[in-house]
């Protein structure tokens, strides 16, 4: 059975914490293994900390901002040395199931009713079948997986990656993708979600688009400033953006505010919902510059021209440097 | 309650009692509690943990003998005050947050070990 995986180490300068493991649900099915036997056999190939994610290619899953995109995380594993923890180390997420409800209740989802009708919806764990009380996190050891399996920690040395489910997806897709520190903007982006339940990070409908998790004022745009990081290149999240847009999704009002989606709907002119921006998110957004007048100043570029200059465009991430993702992934093979 | 719960400083003499035979003490380190002053221990549990101290420290391979606290479930949520002290030391305002952390788990602690023998219940059945 292949699969993909990211070494433990350095890449690019930056500490990668853990081995990052990429495997997929057909891939499994056609083994015979399940895919809880998947990430156990998976776990003995490595002695460090390692995170393994379990992807179906042919589900949908959201970003933290709201924009529904293709290929889904479906389980998530932690493991060192070897082994896989019998009690925390597997966290399967749950299926959403689709309903008209469902889409007036996280209107984001509209997405779904318009792009992918029939593809099945997964983001995190159902809490009520998940032993760890508050985190969506599996661990093993030094290894934790953590936030539905979008960053990983080894817990000894403290060290931390943030792999956002684009750039995961970069990954198995032999996509591009961006490595560097997270920057203030993704710090503060971050925090201005969509209330999803069974979200990747928060069990129930928690933050709505417009407000803010973090709650931190100006500490916002530090909290996770200077983590290492492999995002998509910003070309691919422009372009879902611009999609979900076109959805008829509005920053604040069906997406999060984050500073991407803001800087995306401020270049093609259009609208944000001003009005439904909570005080404290607008707080944390001034503190990076996008105040309520830089995001007035809409400028009318075009779909293609907001993508061909995306990485002008779109703020976020310090010190990167681009990838293949060919050029940090690596293809291998398990003898069942 | 008077006899189901064991204080902090007799489970830690007690650790230390349970690696002594025949006028010989093996030496036991604890680690893990460091940060309480003050705690009452389950009595229960702590007879079951001085017997396994025992069985390992009455070994002819075994020198000394480890006891290592960590969470069982490794996400614990914490209280944190953040206290105001006015320059006599009183507090004059509290904030109360809550914190959760979390911990690696025993696989950290297994040094490569493979003779483990694991007594803990599994979760929900404690």
């Amino acid at each position: 059975m292949k699969y993909l995986m990211i070494p433990e180490g350095i890449l690019d300068g930056k500490i990668i914490p853990v081995s990052v493991v990429f495997m997929d649900t057909d891939s499994i099915e056609k083994s015979g293994l399940t895919q809880d036997e998947a990430i156990i056999r998976v776990a003995k190939e490595f002695s460090g900390p390692t995170a393994i994610n379990i992807f179906d290619r042919n589900a949908i899953t959201t970003s933290s901002d709201g924009l529904v995109v293709e290929g889904a995380i479906v389980r998530m594993g932690a493991a060192d040395n070897g082994k896989v923890n019998p009690d925390f180390g597997i966290l399967p997420m749950a299926e959403i199931p689709y309903s008209e409800e469902r889409i007036k209740d996280e209107p984001h989802l509209i997405q779904w009713k318009k792009l992918f009708p029939g593809k099945k919806l997964f983001r995190g764990p159902d809490p009520a079948k998940k032993i760890i009380p508050i985190h969506n996190v599996t661990i093993t050891g030094r290894a934790a997986n953590n936030n539905s399996a979008t960053e990983m920690m080894n817990i000894i040395t403290m060290e931390e990656l943030i792999f956002p489910i684009l750039g995961q997806l970069e990954c198995i897709n032999h996509g591009n993708v961006v490595v560097g520190y997270t920057g203030e903007e993704i710090s503060v982006g971050i925090g201005m979600t969509v209330a999803e339940q069974f979200g990747r990070v928060f069990p129930h409908p928690q933050f709505h688009a417009g407000e803010t998790a973090h709650d931190s004022g100006a500490y916002a745009k530090t909290l996770k400033r200077d983590i290492p990081c492999i995002v998509c290149d910003k070309k691919v999240i422009a372009a879902r953006t611009i999609r979900a847009l076109q959805c008829g999704c509005v920053p604040a009002r069906e997406l999060g505010c984050s500073p991407v989606v803001l800087s995306v709907a401020r270049a093609l002119g259009s609208e944000i919902a001003f009005d439904r921006i909570k005080p404290s998110a607008q707080a944390e957004l001034d503190s990076v510059g996008c105040t309520r007048e830089w995001m007035m100043q809409k400028q009318n570029m075009t779909p293609e021209e907001v993508i061909a200059h995306a990485d002008e465009i779109l703020p976020g991430i310090a010190d990167g440097k681009k990838h293949r993702a060919d050029e940090i992934v690596f293809e291998k093979e398990l003898i069942i | 309650m008077k006899w189901m719960h064991t204080k902090l400083p007799e489970f830690i003499q007690k650790m230390h009692d349970a690696a002594k035979h025949n006028n010989v003490e093996k030496p036991v380190q604890i680690r893990g509690l460091e940060n309480l002053k003050s705690a009452k221990m389950q009595s229960l549990r702590t007879g079951r943990i001085e017997d396994a101290v025992t069985e390992l420290s009455q070994r002819d391979d075994i020198e000394s003998v480890d006891v290592v606290v960590m969470p069982r479930v490794p996400e614990t949520m914490h209280t944190v005050l953040i206290k105001g002290k006015d320059k006599d030391g009183k507090t004059n305002k509290i904030i109360l947050e809550v914190m959760n952390i979390i911990h690696p788990t025993e696989e950290t602690e297994f040094d490569g070990c493979t003779d483990i023998e694991d007594h803990r219940p599994r979760i929900g059945l404690h």
